[in-house]
């Protein structure tokens, strides 16, 4: 059965899934043209400097592109599902509800693993080459809380799109967007290293958000 | 599971609502006055003030005299130097002191530590710049150092591999003038937008300090010399225009130091310790007297001056911290603490609970009764409610109203 959910969830993304492969991809790469423009025409010597000086990361473009795809899997994912009711059918399906909807958000969390992998993996061989360790790590530890983000963003869709009642709907659209703020809070480098043990286990918790929602669909809340 | 569900969006309501809630409530209050750009005056011995009001700037001093813009720059003649040298009204001595525009140039600093500047995660390697080019300039180093166990490694940047000889040269010099690795503080100004380079100030892996730069492309070492039983907390070197001294530095105990360039010395500056990582400190230093400025985090301001030769303190003047408002009174019946995920003393995001009040407990118990009220069941019934709006107050209660079942 869990092939058959994975299959099922595949047929729903898989275009999605190229279009924001490549976007990630595309801009992961906008913005370590960017790093190679400044070696080639200011030197290495200016880059290390900006980065050392001026807190630069050089990445600052991707800042909202894993929220931006986490949220917009999300709503591919579950959107089908709300409609006419698919739900419905989906948990009348001899498997148990809970670990039906536990399937599609893994297949959601590793597909995003995937994404997040192929442009972290790009940024990562990139300042390794360039730079001294401690900048890539600066680099990554700068950018963890935004890819965080991305997969906060995809939990708190699954938990606002699988919600039956359209009031209640609204007050979990305004959680989210409370919950997503923090993950964006400071500008400055490293600013969540302290945080980030206790912002991914939170990240993580957050996908049992969507189980509460699937309860209330069960039990026949609505508006 | 679905209880842990429920648990989970009640703790994450009610977080975001002791977030947002104060900070909204806050907006309700004007800002806080701020305290007069004060000084100590070299010619009069007093502290003197510049307050803004409605009617243009007002000029006093602590005796309760007041001034006109012209007495003012007058009282200090080392901030104004420019103004009294275009109305040729600099004088000729102050205190008894022969003093000249030039002296008033060169001898005048003012160095400024925030505590956001101290609870930074800094990047671990730091560009060494080279003390004696030989050119009025100073030019962006073509390397970068990090120190860890096995000693001092430069990096070059545009190979991004490790110079081993240097790194070897730098590494025998510093071991052989004692320096144990690894360093515990490294401090320097790493920046070309300065007069001269005095390179870092770092202390080893037993405490001792030392000056490291580099002359020529070679390694320049040299052992400080430390009171004994001194442990050394923060180092910032000054590389201020007259050369007078290397560096401010605190101990662990709060008490701060300056470390002048005619001797190596450590020389105590006779004010209270102070918390560089919680308060503010701003020095305006002229040839003959310091002003400094500590900033507590309560918003009290405490100004003292000292004498340049000897660090000895002249006087002190004190800004009491604002009392709190009828709103901020307000605020301690209505919210039983507040979440903050950031700071004014610090760069980092993490969650800080602050301001707890027992006193919110009185608001909790009424919105536990009329939330029972409103549901009309028996309290017993919903104790876990209960006990949640009774502790977390207003926040539990309008979570439990938004997001409860009836």
């Amino acid at each position: 059965m869990g092939k058959a959910i994975c299959y099922k969830e595949w047929i729903k993304t898989r275009w999605y899934l190229l279009l924001a492969l490549v976007l990630m991809t595309a801009f992961t790469a906008y913005c370590l043209l960017n790093v190679s423009r400044v070696i080639e025409f200011k030197g290495a010597v200016h880059l290390w400097a900006v980065m050392l000086e001026r807190d630069a990361v050089f990445i600052d473009l991707l800042t909202f592109l894993p929220l931006l795809t986490g949220l917009l899997l999300g709503i591919f994912q579950y959107v089908p599902e709300m409609q006419q009711s698919r739900l419905k059918l989906t948990l009348h399906l001899p498997y148990p509800h809970y670990r039906m909807v536990a399937a599609m958000l893994l297949y959601g969390t590793v597909t995003l693993c995937a994404l997040y992998g192929v442009s972290l993996g790009l940024v990562t061989l990139r300042f390794e080459t360039a730079v001294a360790r401690e900048l890539t790590q600066r680099v990554l530890l700068t950018a963890l809380p935004w890819y965080l983000a991305g997969w906060a963003a995809y939990f708190l869709t699954a938990w606002v799109c699988l919600e039956p009642a359209w009031k209640r709907r609204i007050l979990n659209l305004l959680v989210a967007a409370g919950v997503l703020r923090i993950y964006f809070l400071a500008p400055a480098p490293e600013a969540y290293n302290a945080f980030l043990p206790g912002l991914t286990l939170f990240t993580l918790l957050l996908s049992l958000l969507s189980l509460l929602s699937v309860y209330r669909f069960k039990t026949g809340e609505q508006d | 599971m679905i209880r842990i569900s429920k648990i989970l969006l009640f703790f994450c309501v009610t977080a975001l609502l002791a977030w947002v809630l104060p900070w909204a409530y806050g907006f309700l209050g004007g800002a806080a006055p701020r305290t007069p750009f004060t000084l100590y005056s070299s010619v009069s011995g007093r502290f003197v003030w510049l307050e803004s009001s409605e009617n243009g700037p007002t000029y006093h001093d602590a005796a309760g005299a007041t001034f006109t813009e012209r007495e003012f720059d007058s009282l200090l003649p080392f901030f104004y130097y420019r103004q009294l040298v275009a109305d040729n009204r600099f004088p000729d001595s102050v205190r008894g002191v022969a003093v000249t525009p030039r002296m008033a140039q060169s001898g005048s600093f003012m160095f400024r530590s925030s505590p956001r500047d101290l609870n930074t995660t800094g990047a671990g390697i730091y560009p060494m710049l080279e003390s004696m080019s030989g050119r009025v300039d100073l030019e962006t180093p073509s390397d970068v150092f990090r120190i860890d166990d096995r000693g001092i490694t430069f990096i070059d940047c545009a190979t991004n591999a490790v110079d081993t000889e240097k790194s070897a040269a730098f590494t025998e010099m510093m071991r052989r003038k004692g320096f144990e690795f690894p360093a515990r503080v490294i401090a320097g100004n790493p920046t070309t937008r300065k007069e001269y380079d005095e390179g870092f100030f770092l202390t080893d892996r037993t405490g001792g300090l030392f000056h490291l730069k580099q002359t020529v492309g070679r390694p320049y070492v040299r052992a400080v010399p430390l009171p004994e039983g001194l442990e050394v907390a923060h180092i910032h070197v000054t590389e201020f225009r007259g050369r007078q001294y290397y560096a401010l530095l605190t101990d662990t105990a709060g008490q701060l130091y300056v470390l002048t360039t005619e001797d190596y010395a450590l020389h105590p500056v006779e004010i209270p310790p102070v918390d560089l990582r919680q308060e503010g400190l701003l020095i305006v230093g002229n040839p003959l007297d310091w002003t400094l400025r500590v900033a507590a985090a309560d918003g009290a301001e405490h100004y003292y001056a000292i004498d340049s030769r000897d660090f000895s303190r002249l006087a002190e003047w004190h800004y009491p911290a604002p009392a709190p408002s009828a709103l901020d009174r307000a605020a301690r019946w209505v919210f039983p603490f507040r979440l903050e995920f950031t700071s004014t003393l610090d760069t980092a995001v993490y969650p800080r609970l602050l301001d707890f009040s027992a006193r919110a407990l009185l608001l909790g118990a009424l919105l536990a009764t009329a939330y029972c009220l409103l549901r009309r069941n028996n309290p017993l019934r919903l104790w876990p409610q209960t006990l949640f709006v009774l502790l977390f107050g207003i926040y539990a209660f309008i979570g439990l109203l938004l997001f409860s079942k009836r």
